[in-house]
């Protein structure tokens, strides 16, 4: 029960924040939870399967267009929410099969191609959009209820965030999640003990896409509107910062990671943002905020900010025990 | 005929500076196993670095060389971060790298903006076989054959080349011998710095420069490197010299847009192909 | 030459050596042996600098070359380029002399390293370390994985470059019968520890030796 305390007091926390938050603070909410969804899938990705992704927001986007497409053709939302991880898993399915065969360096270079070749393409579908983007994609409702205000949304990325957990959480401590660790000490000894390595890849993979999915699903209704713009490159790099820095493998990290950079680049933001600062401090400041963590991070805190904080508390524990 | 030859020579000119990227790629990989994903932005950096000095009133010649070797310091930092510290396994260092292309945005912008920039290469036109074309073509050409032959004798004639090619082949025999590791892959990523840099005052002319053209230098240059293993400096030239007209042929002959695309395409179909070839144990671990 | 007096060494928290001495005198012939896994690797590995001590002191006078465990060539390069390379601490490129000491690599030297058989190797890894020209040659394994009659070349060659330049050699083996053979003196290391030392007699003759390391019975 101790153990789960830690959990329960921030589900109980960001439950009750939403309504205390003005409208900036509630965006940066809601977006801080999407981030978070895309970021435990990839760290699972990463930590379990021990593969960079850089292409995890082509995910994302294929969420965001799948509910936002279905939609506008009239269908109910709630169904293009609901397709929105399942088409994402499936497209991480169809690419992963070849992807996956390839590792490490050159797998990070093909799920990059992948993003690029997706963002062009979706450029220039019109039945899209094109580059200037899929308009007017209509709120969220579900049966009567819809998701009109700002408040809303936040509750709704609250229990998607809850959910990816959960699920990430029962995965990872069911039979196929202990093979998955295996797969993290290394695949060659993963395979001779019996995981089908190759499967689980995908899965891993699939499911990276699916929370992905779900997350971009949201970001439409919310949103209500869709650009290839929207998801540049960076972003995918972005994902790969916040849960390099959380500490790869770990729910914990996921969400520390992606709430310790979001919330730091919004505060760069509002300081880049102030009257006599130039009109390029914004960016300056938030990519040299990603990249100065994740260097840092690499170099000196190998396993991420969450697994180098257990460390320590474990340490103290013992010592204090003796 | 001549629309053929006309695509041939600037297929040719974007392929060498996708074969100089691809190469100091090579040359890193090969020292450290490192893939730098930072390669791209020597060539930002040191294209904006010539854009400025050339404003600044420095000749020609004197403003890209000094570029050059503003792209060779980037690297040696870059080299710092990335291999400085002992025992950084190579996977880690992708990610170090990765994190410094974003940092050379931060960089980038504060000093240079993000606006695109260029400057005047090589005046004039040339004719040949009926086609004209700018006569910078000839100096990306000639600069890419000297590079390429001098890259080729630095490993294969020089006792520094001979080090480096010892730390590739076996860097614990290297460390017998007296090599300092860690110095000949600063060394390295020194030399890919310069490489990167040449490709940017090269290509500037040619192609207006912004910021995140990394990702433009980067994708093709790791398409040429890959084509030769990573670890094959002429290989990489003939991937980027037929990346570049191939490039060129599309979007001569079809459209235009398409030209990234091939790229990607031609990157994914040798992986795919050397993965096939190759069973994933014998590929570099993450 | 080599004087090891309680050199310590770990690798993170386990101890590799524990507080061994060793000496090894000018133009003399000096056999380590013991099992896999005593740390003698650990031992050259730290007199050639690549290991750092963690307690005591190495000090070597004149200059040491390592012929390292398991050949360790640069397999893609020429067997004229790995000489060469044998001689980059000191600057020397002249890889004539190697091919008189050693003239079965004159017809090898355009070939690539990792293209010869195991004991073409091994006389490279040789040549390669008399690049440096040392006073003192310590080399690791010499006959692991190679066939009698090449190992008794290499041992002829070690003689005479002993006898013939006055070079001192550190000998680290498993097969201590050749070990024993060829030097006068002999150190036995077993779990990081000198448990044995002696003259190569004294050692062959202990029962302790004989009996785990030259296969005679009691």
């Amino acid at each position: 029960m101790a153990r789960r305390a830690p959990a329960v007091a921030v589900g109980v926390g960001t439950l009750a924040l939403p309504p205390l938050l003005s409208g900036s603070h509630l965006t940066v909410y809601i977006l801080l939870g999407l981030a978070v969804m895309v970021t435990v899938g990839l760290s699972l990705l990463m930590g379990y399967a021990g593969q960079v992704s850089l292409g995890q927001a082509s995910f994302y986007a294929i969420g965001g267009y799948t509910a936002g497409l279905l939609s506008v053709h009239s269908l109910p939302p709630v169904l293009g929410l609901l397709a929105a991880p399942l088409v994402s898993a499936a497209f991480a399915v169809v690419v992963g099969i070849p992807l996956l065969r390839l590792r490490g360096h050159h797998l990070a270079f093909a799920t990059l191609a992948m993003q690029l070749i997706l963002l062009s393409l979706v450029a220039r579908a019109d039945w899209a959009g094109g580059a200037i983007g899929l308009q007017g994609i209509p709120r969220l409702s579900v049966g009567g209820y819809e998701f009109a205000d700002d408040i809303s949304y936040a509750y709704l990325v609250w229990a998607a965030v809850v959910l990816t957990l959960l699920v990430a959480r029962n995965i990872v401590a069911s039979r196929p999640g202990r093979g998955l660790r295996a797969l993290a000490s290394g695949e060659t000894a993963a395979a001779a003990s019996g995981v089908p390595v190759g499967r689980y890849r995908l899965a891993v993979f699939a499911l990276s896409a699916a929370f992905a999915g779900l997350a971009g699903g949201i970001y439409a209704f919310y949103l209500g509107y869709l650009a290839p713009g929207s998801f540049p490159v960076l972003l995918s790099i972005e994902y790969v910062v916040m849960a390099v820095v959380g500490g790869l493998g770990t729910l914990w990290g996921a969400l520390v990671g992606a709430t310790a950079i979001i919330l730091l680049v919004q505060v760069l933001n509002t300081l880049g943002t102030q009257p006599g600062m130039p009109g390029y401090a914004p960016s300056v400041l938030s990519y040299a905020v990603y990249a100065v963590l994740l260097v840092l991070v690499v170099i000196f805190l190998p396993h991420g900010i969450v697994p180098a904080v257990r460390a320590r508390l474990t340490r103290r524990a013992s010592s204090g025990a003796v | 005929m001549r629309e053929f030859l006309q695509y041939l020579i600037t297929g040719v000119g974007s392929g060498c500076v996708f074969a100089l990227v691809g190469s100091g790629l090579v040359v890193v990989h090969r020292v450290t196993r490192v893939v730098n994903f930072a390669q791209g932005s020597f060539a930002v950096i040191a294209a904006m670095t010539a854009s400025t000095l050339l404003a600044s009133g420095l000749p020609h010649g004197l403003a890209e060389a000094s570029a050059v070797a503003v792209g060779a310091g980037a690297g040696l930092l870059v080299g710092l971060v990335a291999i400085g510290r002992p025992g950084t396994p190579p996977g880690a260092s992708l990610i170090i790298t990765l994190g410094l292309a974003v940092f050379a945005y931060a960089v980038e912008v504060l000093i240079w903006g993000d606006q695109p920039r260029s400057f005047a290469g090589v005046p004039g036109a040339v004719e040949f076989g009926g086609v004209r074309f700018q006569a910078h073509y000839l100096l990306i050409i000639g600069a890419t054959a000297v590079v390429f032959a001098g890259t080729a004798a630095l490993f294969a004639r020089t006792d520094i080349g001979r080090a480096l090619s010892a730390c590739a082949s076996n860097p614990y025999a290297a460390r017998v011998v007296g090599i300092d590791i860690v110095r000949m892959g600063l060394l390295s990523f020194g030399i890919g710095g310069a490489l990167g840099g040449l490709a940017g005052v090269l290509v500037t002319p040619i192609q207006l420069v912004t910021f995140d053209y990394d990702v433009t230098l980067i994708v093709g240059g790791f398409a040429a490197a890959v084509f030769g293993g990573l670890m094959r400096p002429l290989h990489t030239l003939v991937g980027g010299l037929l990346l570049g007209v191939a490039q060129s042929f599309v979007a001569g002959y079809g459209n235009a847009a398409y030209q990234m695309e091939v790229a990607l395409v031609l990157l994914l179909a040798v992986m795919m192909r050397q993965a096939a070839r190759a069973p994933a144990a014998e590929q570099e671990p993450a | 030459m080599i004087d090891v007096v309680d050199l310590t060494v770990r690798y993170g928290v386990a101890v590799a050596l524990h507080a061994v001495n060793l000496t090894v005198a000018e133009g003399e012939m000096v056999a380590l042996i013991g099992p896999n896994g005593a740390g003698k690797s650990t031992l050259v590995n730290t007199l050639s600098g690549i290991q750092r001590p963690a307690g005591g002191t190495v000090s070597i006078s004149g200059r040491l070359a390592h012929v390292p465990e398991g050949r360790q060539v640069f397999p893609d390069l020429t067997v004229d380029d790995n000489l060469r390379l044998g001689g980059w601490r000191i600057r020397n490129r002249d890889t004539g002399p190697i091919y008189e000491i050693l003239p079965g690599l004159t017809p090898l030297r355009r070939r690539r390293a990792g293209r010869l058989s195991g004991g073409e190797q091994q006389m490279v890894a040789v040549g390669r370390a008399l690049m440096a020209r040392p006073e003192v040659l310590a080399v690791d394994e010499l006959s692991l994985g190679l066939a009698p009659l090449v190992v008794a070349d290499l041992v002829r060659h070690l003689r005479e470059l002993n006898a013939d330049h006055g070079l001192a050699v550190l000998l680290i083996e498993q097969n201590a019968r050749l070990a024993l053979d060829l030097c006068s003196r002999g150190y036995v290391l077993e779990a990081g520890r000198v448990v044995a030392a002696g003259t190569a007699a004294e050692l062959a003759a202990s029962p302790r030796v004989a009996d785990a390391y030259l296969g005679v019975a009691g």
